[in-house]
């Protein structure tokens, strides 16, 4: 009977969310896809001219630089927040008197306004009235660089504040993960007399890994969709040396008005992601068990 | 002797990182109690010196009147709040769905939402930028609150999650008591998920908050814009402004900083929950 009623509302009940679903995800997903393949732009244009988007995105030199900003990101921001949360969630695990304070306090970041932290790093980092390199020059480093407006150093100081950002997220997520190491394997390996390090590397860490690959996951999935950040601080310069793809797509669309080739990078993107959850599936099957 | 020095380098290590995490913000508070001039002083000080004087508020009081502060203020509030509610009401109504009732096309559609559920909004928006102008909605308050408050993967998951672990009888009991669909709904699942609710609340509410993307694309009007986005507008028209600057950029944190100290188990267990914003 009850089963009845509640089969007649089913489909109200769920009418919101699959308005949403329709309307603002597939609707969208699949347009970008047709788009892709045209070269429709701020002239007009609209003519299907394939796969000439995806080659010049891997031909042009603008469009490497990009790709390659967006794999030097992963690879400085998935194994920093890696270490970095995993080493404050270890230490506060540890029996530590105030952990519960510095917890809360290496979150913070991760849930205040970005563009205002931001933009507050924008000026710690800047060339002449900055914190960073005043403090610096009374260290005795007589020519510190222009953080942001140098190309060598701009795409690390968006990493940077990424990292700073999120740590304490994953800090957090690693601390869940650590409530349900058995501590009483940890014990008996104490006893046996192992040192913290072999109980670190041989009792912990592998009860860890279904943490740890859910993280390096999350971890990848957000280091190629960093806007915020690049958008206040830097702008994606000088000279496209900070952008990575989630902001060359908004500059594409909405500065450019470069619809097709826009929609062709945001496909890339999504295969990025695709591939990065496949790999982290096959990877957990081979080497997690779980 | 290991383990003391163990001990201590941890310790240092843990108080040297709360140092660089808390100093932007220390940083944002004192500056905000600076007269203009003094952030071209060389060396920088870390002296709040307005509030020496008898105008300690100056900055917000001119970042509130005369930069319209207020405005975007309550905009952001307005944006921030309704997206979160209409994301409760949707992600309860569709959890309520999926984890109870048996129906036709149910697998298919939870399985979509969550394979999309990845998809980062990059990709949608080129589409979704023209839906919204093609329904007139640019320069209002609509595009910020109409697709966060009907796209919530996450949180019909987290929602269908709680509701599985609901005991059947109680809804058996009220039904036999004469009770209907809605009245179940809103008298035994969502009391029981208050927990739960107040997690997504605040997640979406921060995130919401946070947005930058669309207010950027569907904004031009000053009246409707929201912090985030106004922030950046300052920095490009009066970029040596620092003072005020970041006395906005404080006060756009504020709130944030409220809800976190007042929910912060509700903070925390939302988001280790939906993995990652949004």
């Amino acid at each position: 009977m009850l089963d009845r009623e509640y089969r007649r509302v089913a489909y109200f009940l769920i009418l919101p969310a699959l308005t949403g679903l329709v309307l603002f995800r597939l609707y969208p997903i699949i347009a970008s896809f047709f788009i892709s393949f045209t070269d429709w732009n701020v002239f007009g244009g609209g003519d299907w001219i394939g796969l000439e988007n995806y080659v010049e995105i891997f031909s042009s030199k603008e469009g490497r630089l990009v790709l390659m900003n967006t794999a030097l990101f992963t690879v400085i921001y998935v194994p920093g927040i890696f270490i970095i949360g995993l080493a404050l969630a270890l230490a506060l695990n540890s029996g530590f008197r105030w952990s519960a304070g510095m917890r809360a306090l290496y979150f913070l970041p991760y849930i205040t306004s970005t563009v205002a932290v931001t933009l507050t790093w924008r000026w710690i980092f800047s060339t002449r009235f900055g914190l960073l390199n005043n403090l610096l020059l009374d260290l005795g480093v007589s020519d510190p660089p222009a953080w942001l407006g140098d190309p060598t150093w701009s795409l690390f100081t968006v990493v940077f504040v990424a990292v700073w950002r999120d740590s304490g997220f994953f800090m957090i997520l690693f601390l869940a993960g650590l409530q349900t190491v058995d501590q009483q394997l940890v014990e008996s390996a104490r006893v046996d007399g192992a040192n913290r390090w072999q109980v670190f590397r041989h009792v912990t860490l592998p009860l860890l890994a279904p943490t740890s690959f859910f993280v390096l996951l999350i971890a990848m999935v957000r280091s190629t969709q960093t806007f915020e950040i690049t958008y206040a601080l830097t702008g994606g310069g000088p000279n496209q040396s900070s952008t990575t793809l989630a902001f060359y797509i908004y500059q594409n669309a909405f500065v450019h008005f470069d619809m097709g080739y826009a929609a062709a990078l945001a496909y890339i993107l999504c295969i990025v992601i695709g591939g990065l959850t496949l790999v982290h599936h096959r990877l957990r099957r081979k080497w997690a068990y779980v | 002797m290991f383990n003391r020095h163990f001990k201590l380098l941890m310790i240092s290590g843990l108080l040297l990182y709360g140092i660089i995490t808390i100093f932007p913000f220390l940083w944002m508070i004192i500056t905000s109690f600076k007269p203009v001039g003094d952030t071209f002083k060389l060396p920088p000080t870390l002296i709040p010196s307005l509030l020496l004087t008898d105008q300690p508020f100056l900055n917000y009081e001119l970042v509130f009147q005369e930069r319209n502060f207020l405005r975007y203020f309550i905009n952001s509030c307005i944006v921030a709040t309704l997206a979160a509610l209409g994301q409760l009401f949707t992600c309860s109504l569709a959890g309520f769905a999926f984890a109870r009732i048996k129906f036709p096309g149910k697998n298919l559609i939870y399985g979509v939402l969550i394979a999309t559920m990845f998809v980062p909004t990059e990709v949608t928006i080129i589409p979704e930028f023209f839906m919204m102008r093609y329904f007139g909605w640019l320069d209002t308050l609509l595009p910020l609150i109409v697709p966060s408050m009907l796209v919530g993967a996450f949180g019909t998951l987290m929602m269908t999650e709680y509701f599985k672990s609901v005991p059947r009888e109680l809804e058996e009991a009220a039904f036999i008591d004469g009770a209907r669909t809605v009245h179940i709904i809103f008298h035994i699942f969502l009391p029981a998920a208050r927990p739960a609710l107040a997690s997504l609340f605040v997640v979406a509410f921060i995130h919401n908050w946070d947005e930058l993307l669309r207010p950027v694309l569907y904004i031009t009007n000053d009246d409707w814009k929201t912090l985030p986005q106004a922030l950046m507008n300052f920095v490009s028209q009066y970029e040596a402004e620092w003072t005020l600057l970041l006395t906005g950029s404080f006060i756009s944190t504020l709130p944030l900083l409220l809800v976190y100290l007042a929910a912060q188990k509700h903070v925390v267990q939302g988001f280790v929950h939906s993995g990652i914003k949004g």
